[in-house]
């Protein structure tokens, strides 16, 4: 009465039963596991009564006497597949909602094969025709997803491995790797005689090689400086004081801003800040900037150490009677590097100025800043 | 029925157009344009350079427009021969020939040499023009919706801000260099008589330099659309004599004076309630003697509205539009003599000349004067913000007060 696939989903789910005892009694820390087991006993179950209920999809009358019938069924891990994508989407309810969504992904393959793999099987009492057919409608689904995947998973473990190497290492790295896949592309393309599967070989050891390292380095984690950074939150923060972080970007002044047309630039030179205003000429210690109107001011730092430009730009009011300043303020500039500041000033000069332009770290140097 | 729908669809009669109207017409209308083009009071002139750089571009002009008319006449005289003698009257195909090397050559290399020459002279016209080292003088000019402000820096012989608007006034004989940025939308500013035009674009600075020979008022126009009331964003420079510039300096920096009693006193109640959360009266104060200071960044959408400190100084308003004088008085000031130029303009908008009219309708609803995007109820857009000044439904007696206030602003 049973049929040979539901024995096996029910010898599975048993199995998993009689795992998920011992594991119970064995371990202390049980909660994942015996999801997993129980999960897998309940898929393995489900998947064996519909094998039970389709008789293993033959012996209705049609189906065994039909031309079509005479093509032995090819073997099939989709079921299997079904399974696994349960276990993981049981698994992903308590853990992550990623797990989940790739249960749900697997499950969905696995169905869509299953479904195509045994409709073509019956096709027609062709085998051949009857393979062809399957690959006609799920190859153009295969293909790109697959691709897709195994993209993704490449780049991924080629970013872990720039990520952990040293700054120059990466570099290295990334020349050494693209030589040898150039290398290796021009001499398959010289000798076309190669074999399909010597190729797919050479392909297939260099992309585990590069998956393994992805793991490895996935383990060791990012370099000391990326972590850091991050850690001061130095992407993001808005400090205009001094710089307390070690790795900030030492190259903010390559970045790309408009750095014509501003009103003046201010230059920090031997601990002195001056402005070189548009009409007015160089040396400058003040500069007339329009109310309420964003205008640029480029800074340019010829001292030999890094130095920011911090703009205070009046005070406002953050709760009842308190008011904080207003800052803002260019990157860390190194010597010879130029950046834009872009400042708006609501209030003239006479309500809340003295407006100035000021470099942390250096004292008694500023530029006023005057609004009509 | 029948018989009258059919009648309507009968064909419309053609007349025939009788060609000699319509060449008479054409010469008509060519010899009134023509003759348009030599009005007399025509302020924004572009043939009348009344300064050093707008010389330099007449300079340039003439002799290049020159060129092209010989050349256009050319080109015109010999097409129409070409259609004349070569009409169709059934003669036989004349002729043909394939190529003249020494004709094409020519005819390649004459142009060339002439746009050669043109361009050889223009290229120095604009590097002339772009000159800014020898500047003299610095004003910062912004654009905003429909106005421009004026500000000058702290310089030789300025010795505090000082902020105007509408009236650019400059000294004569001196280089004066622009500094041209926008509040919201690109703007253009062109004082014709003076120099070339320069965009106003927001987050940039442009140079340009003005330099007016003679005493006078300059017209000018913005000149890149910019919005709803474009054509009704003028501008004037208004070249002082040296000395006459420096008396408007001391003027400009003159202390506010609070008018101490009347209706001027009541206005300046009305005004400190109504206005000043856009306009800024330098020297204004409240009762417990600290400083108004205006937001018009609140309320418009620009972030900025005209100073009115010293507003009767100034001959014309909103964005120099309307004047600011009655007829009399603005012929007296505009036609005066360069001598007499100076002290006419210094003495700014009395009682007796003031234009109160155009002025009334400005407070009383400025919207309705100069098209603004100013009703409150379509402005949800700009979340409240006003494109100019809204119409603030004044009392007529406020008004009068207001007025009354206004004209102590010098
Ligand atoms: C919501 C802001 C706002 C308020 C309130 C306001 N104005 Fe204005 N006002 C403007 C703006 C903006 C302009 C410029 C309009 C233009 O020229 O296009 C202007 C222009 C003017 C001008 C012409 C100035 C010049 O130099 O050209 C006068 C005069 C004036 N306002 C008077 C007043 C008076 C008096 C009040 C109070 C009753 C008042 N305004 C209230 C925004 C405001
Ligand atoms: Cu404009």
């Amino acid at each position: 009465m049973f049929t040979t696939g539901s024995k096996f989903y029910l010898g599975i789910s048993t199995l998993a039963a009689i795992v998920s005892v011992v594991f119970l009694i064995t371990n202390d820390q049980v909660a994942l596991g015996c999801v997993a087991l129980l999960g897998l006993m309940v898929s393995a179950g489900i998947i064996a009564g519909a094998s039970l209920a389709s008789r293993d999809g033959g012996e209705t009358e049609n189906a065994t006497t039909s031309a079509a019938a005479d093509a032995a069924p090819t073997s099939s891990i989709w079921p299997l597949a079904l399974t696994l994508g349960l276990v993981v989407l049981i698994v992903g309810i308590v853990t992550e909602p990623l797990v989940f969504v790739i249960g749900i992904g697997v499950i969905l393959a696995a169905l869509a094969e299953w479904l195509v793999q045994s409709w073509s099987e019956r096709a027609s009492a062709d085998g051949k025709f009857n393979a062809l057919a399957r690959k006609r409608i799920l190859n153009p689904l295969e293909f790109p997803i697959l691709a897709t995947a195994i993209t993704g998973v490449i780049a991924i473990s080629f970013s872990r491995i720039m990520l952990a190497v040293s700054k120059d290492g990466s570099a290295i790295l990334f020349i050494v790797i693209s030589t040898l896949i150039l290398v290796a592309i021009s001499l398959f393309s010289l000798k076309p005689s190669i074999r399909t599967t010597t190729v797919a070989a050479i392909a297939t050891i260099g992309a585990l090689g590069l998956v393994s390292a992805g793991i490895t380095t996935f383990g060791i984690g990012e370099r000391e400086e990326l972590v850091i950074a991050a850690e001061e939150g130095h992407y993001s923060h808005q400090e205009c004081g001094e710089e307390k972080s070690k790795y900030y970007d030492k190259h903010v002044e390559r970045t790309v801003s408009s750095k014509s047309g501003v009103i003046a630039t201010v230059i920090l030179k031997d601990g002195e800040l001056t402005a070189k205003v548009l009409g007015i000429g160089e040396g400058q210690k003040q500069i007339t900037v329009p109310r309420a109107n964003p205008t640029s001011i480029l800074f340019q730092n010829l001292d030999d150490t890094d130095h920011r430009l911090t703009a205070y730009l009046g005070k406002e009011p953050v709760a009842e009677g308190v008011t904080e300043d207003i800052l803002t303020c260019t990157q860390m500039i190194g010597k010879g590097g130029k950046q834009v500041l872009t400042i708006k000033i609501n209030k003239p000069t006479f309500a809340e100025g003295p407006y100035t332009l000021t470099v942390p770290g250096i004292e008694g140097t500023s530029i006023e800043m005057i609004v009509p | 029925m029948m018989s009258k729908a059919v009648e309507e669809i009968k064909e419309p009669t053609v007349k025939k157009r009788n060609p000699r109207r319509v060449v008479a017409g054409l010469a008509g209308l060519s010899g009134a344009l023509f003759l348009a083009s030599c009005a007399k009071n025509a302020p924004q002139d572009t043939w009348q350079p009344k300064g050093e750089n707008a010389q330099k571009i007449d300079d340039l002009q003439k002799p290049v427009f020159a060129i092209a008319g010989v050349v256009g006449v050319i080109v015109l005289v010999a097409v129409a021969v070409v259609i004349f003698r070569f009409k169709d009257r059934g003669q036989p195909i004349p002729h043909q020939t394939h190529g003249k090397p020494v004709f094409e050559i020519t005819m390649t290399v004459i142009p060339a040499l002439i746009l050669a020459g043109v361009g050889v002279f223009t290229a120095r016209t604009v590097f002339d023009l772009a000159k800014t080292d020898d500047t003299e003088m610095i004003i910062n000019v912004t654009g905003q919706q429909w106005w421009w402000e004026y500000d000058y820096p702290v310089q030789d012989g300025i010795s505090a801000p000082i902020i105007s608007s509408g009236q650019l006034v400059i000294p004569v004989g001196t280089k004066v260099l622009l500094r041209e940025t926008s509040r919201d939308v690109i703007h253009s500013y062109w004082i014709p008589a003076l120099n070339g035009k320069r965009d106003a674009v927001p987050g940039r600075v442009h140079t340009l330099r003005l330099e007016a020979d003679e005493p006078g008022i300059y017209a000018g126009q913005c000149t890149e659309f910019c919005g709803l009331s474009h054509a009704n964003m003028r501008m004037e420079a208004v070249a002082l004599s040296k000395e006459d510039f420096a008396k408007w300096v001391d003027a400009q920096l003159a202390a506010y004076q609070s008018p101490t009693e009347g209706l001027a006193k009541e206005g300046e109640a009305v005004f400190i309630a109504q206005c000043s959360r856009c306009h800024q009266v330098n020297g204004l104060e409240n009762a417990n003697g600290d400083p108004i200071i205006s937001a018009p960044e609140e309320n418009v959408l620009a972030g900025a509205a005209p100073n009115l400190t010293k507003f009767m100084s100034r001959n014309t308003f909103a964005g120099a539009t309307w004047d600011l004088l009655n007829k009399t008085c603005r012929d007296n000031v505009w036609n005066a003599t360069s001598e007499e130029f100076g002290a006419k303009y210094l003495a700014g908008v009395s009682a007796e000349c003031l234009n109160v009219a155009d002025l009334r309708d400005w407070l009383r609803n400025a919207p309705a004067k100069k098209p603004m995007y100013a009703d409150p109820t379509k402005l949800a857009d700009t979340g409240g913000l006003t494109r100019g000044m809204p119409n603030l439904n004044l009392t007529e007696d406020d008004i009068d007060k207001l007025m009354a206030y206004l004209l102590t602003l010098k």
